[in-house]
């Protein structure tokens, strides 16, 4: 062979050793980063956050937990009914009130206690969060709740049968299945089962299956519009109450959440806002009321 | 004397490959951002160890990305939250960026310590601004190192604060940048 033959050779290899010449647009770079970050992004897993404002849609239990380490005083009044007048000043002369502490232990676990004016009510919950809704490597379409309450009513009513410390005991048994459907859009659906040991002021059925349904469209980034219905299941529906139905508004301001609303009940308890409220929208029983949440990070450890 | 064409080929074949200069690829093996926020009444700490990038050094060009959800630390919680929902706003605006060429000649093929200017634009919620931003290079056993501290403007990136924080919350926030790159 001669130095001649070989000289083809030469040129080939020239071209196909330079990688150089594939490789000169300026925006390669940044298409290598972007095959990158997508990558990574298929290998974790995204948590959707802020699906609401905070624990409580309106009455009710949101989908959304006290975070770990975090405090959470919640302070809600609900007034007497807006159609009393202005002589009651639209029923802001009454109000029932409930004080009452969240406390987050971890990212999926919160408990609260809590105290209402209405029937001298002593009340504690937890939370448990059993799926989180995600993206990316894991994907869950929704997040999952169970909550289990517990009432007790310490008030005294005149007939001493109801008297007895099982018949003042009341419990619920709640699953809260969410979706954030955009940044502004979300939804949840709560069944829950009510379970009382006997008397309340409307005699309701031992136990009472309903189903609730709530929603949050936000109009700002800190403002958000609220509606939550729990609907009794007819068969096992208590005799003289309605379906709880509320409309709200969640102002956010840094570690404060406000929120306003008109609901149908003076109670603040799962077991008695569900199966015993009395109010009727058309009727126009509607109440103001409002929710007050203020967080204090208690454990820096999260 | 059949031998002597072949091995002058050889010679040539390596010579051809070796005189085009090598594509030198760097990519960011280990990436840390740190910010702080210090205002009057808090200091805010958040970092993240998932920066990742691409330095081209024949072309002395650069990107650089990181995912905004990847930060951790703040005060609390809820301030994690607000940070990616109301503030960066990251499930509409997921990467902060930066990317660009470096103004100064550089071989990294020698260690030592270098200074250098990186010009590009740097992307964070979304909004695009020109930056120079100086950078520590240090070089040695074919790692480099890159060291940076800048500031950004939360008003230059299109991210307002609240008057309820204004205490609360820096108008300028202080980034530092370290990332280990190694050649692809």
């Amino acid at each position: 062979m001669s130095p001649k033959a070989l000289l083809p050779l030469l040129f080939v290899s020239f071209i196909l050793l330079s990688p150089k010449a594939k490789t000169q647009d300026t925006t390669d770079i940044l298409n290598q980063l972007e095959k990158e970050m997508k990558q990574s992004e298929k290998t974790q897993t995204t948590y959707t956050t802020a699906t609401f404002k905070t624990t409580r849609l309106i009455n009710g239990h949101s989908v959304e937990n006290t975070g770990k380490g975090v405090m959470d005083i919640k302070i809600s009044h609900r007034f007497d009914e807006v159609k009393q007048g202005a002589y009651a000043f639209f029923g802001l002369d009454e109000a029932t009130m409930r004080l009452g502490v969240d406390y987050g232990f971890t990212h999926f676990l919160m408990a609260g206690i809590g105290r209402s004016t209405y029937l001298k009510i002593f009340d504690a919950f937890i939370k448990i969060k059993l799926l989180r809704q995600s993206t990316g490597k894991k994907k869950m379409p929704v997040t999952v709740n169970y909550v289990p309450t517990i009432a007790v009513r310490t008030k005294n009513l005149p007939d001493s049968a109801a008297n007895t410390f099982r018949s003042r005991l009341s419990w619920t048994q709640q699953l809260i299945i969410g979706r954030k459907l955009s940044e502004y859009t979300s939804v949840q659906i709560m069944p829950v089962f009510v379970h009382q040991h006997g008397y309340s002021p409307t005699s309701p059925p031992n136990n009472v299956f309903a189903v609730g349904i709530g929603g949050r469209q936000k109009i700002s980034k800190r403002m958000s519009l609220n509606a939550e219905y729990y609907y009794q299941v007819t068969d096992h529906r208590a005799a003289g109450t309605s379906n709880v139905f509320s409309l709200g508004i969640d102002i956010e301001t840094g570690g404060h959440v406000f929120q306003f609303h008109f609901t149908n009940t003076p109670a603040m308890n799962e077991s008695n806002f569900i199966t015993g409220t009395t109010g009727k929208w058309q009727n126009g029983d509607i109440r103001f009321g409002f929710n007050i949440s203020r967080v204090f990070t208690v454990s820096k450890k999260h | 004397m059949y031998k002597k064409p072949f091995i002058f080929s050889f010679f040539m074949l390596l010579l051809s490959s070796w005189a085009m200069a090598p594509q030198l690829f760097y990519n960011v093996s280990k990436g840390n951002i740190d910010f702080r926020s210090d205002a009057p009444m808090e200091l805010i700490k958040a970092s993240s160890r998932e920066l990742k990038g691409i330095f081209d050094a024949t072309k002395k060009q650069f990107a650089f990305s990181v995912f905004v959800r990847s930060f951790s630390g703040f005060n609390s919680p809820l301030q994690l939250e607000h940070f990616n929902e109301n503030y960066l706003e990251s499930d509409k605006y997921p990467r902060a960026s930066f990317d660009g060429k470096i103004i100064e000649d550089v071989d990294l093929h020698n260690d030592g310590n270098y200074t250098i200017r990186a010009k590009g634009n740097l992307t964070i919620h979304g909004v695009v601004q020109e930056r120079i931003i100086k950078c520590e290079l240090t070089v040695s056993n074919k790692v480099v190192t890159i060291r940076s501290h800048f500031t950004v403007l939360l008003a230059d990136h299109n991210i307002p604060i609240p008057k309820v924080v204004h205490e609360k919350l820096a108008s300028e926030i202080k980034v530092e940048v370290k990332a280990d790159l190694i050649e692809k």
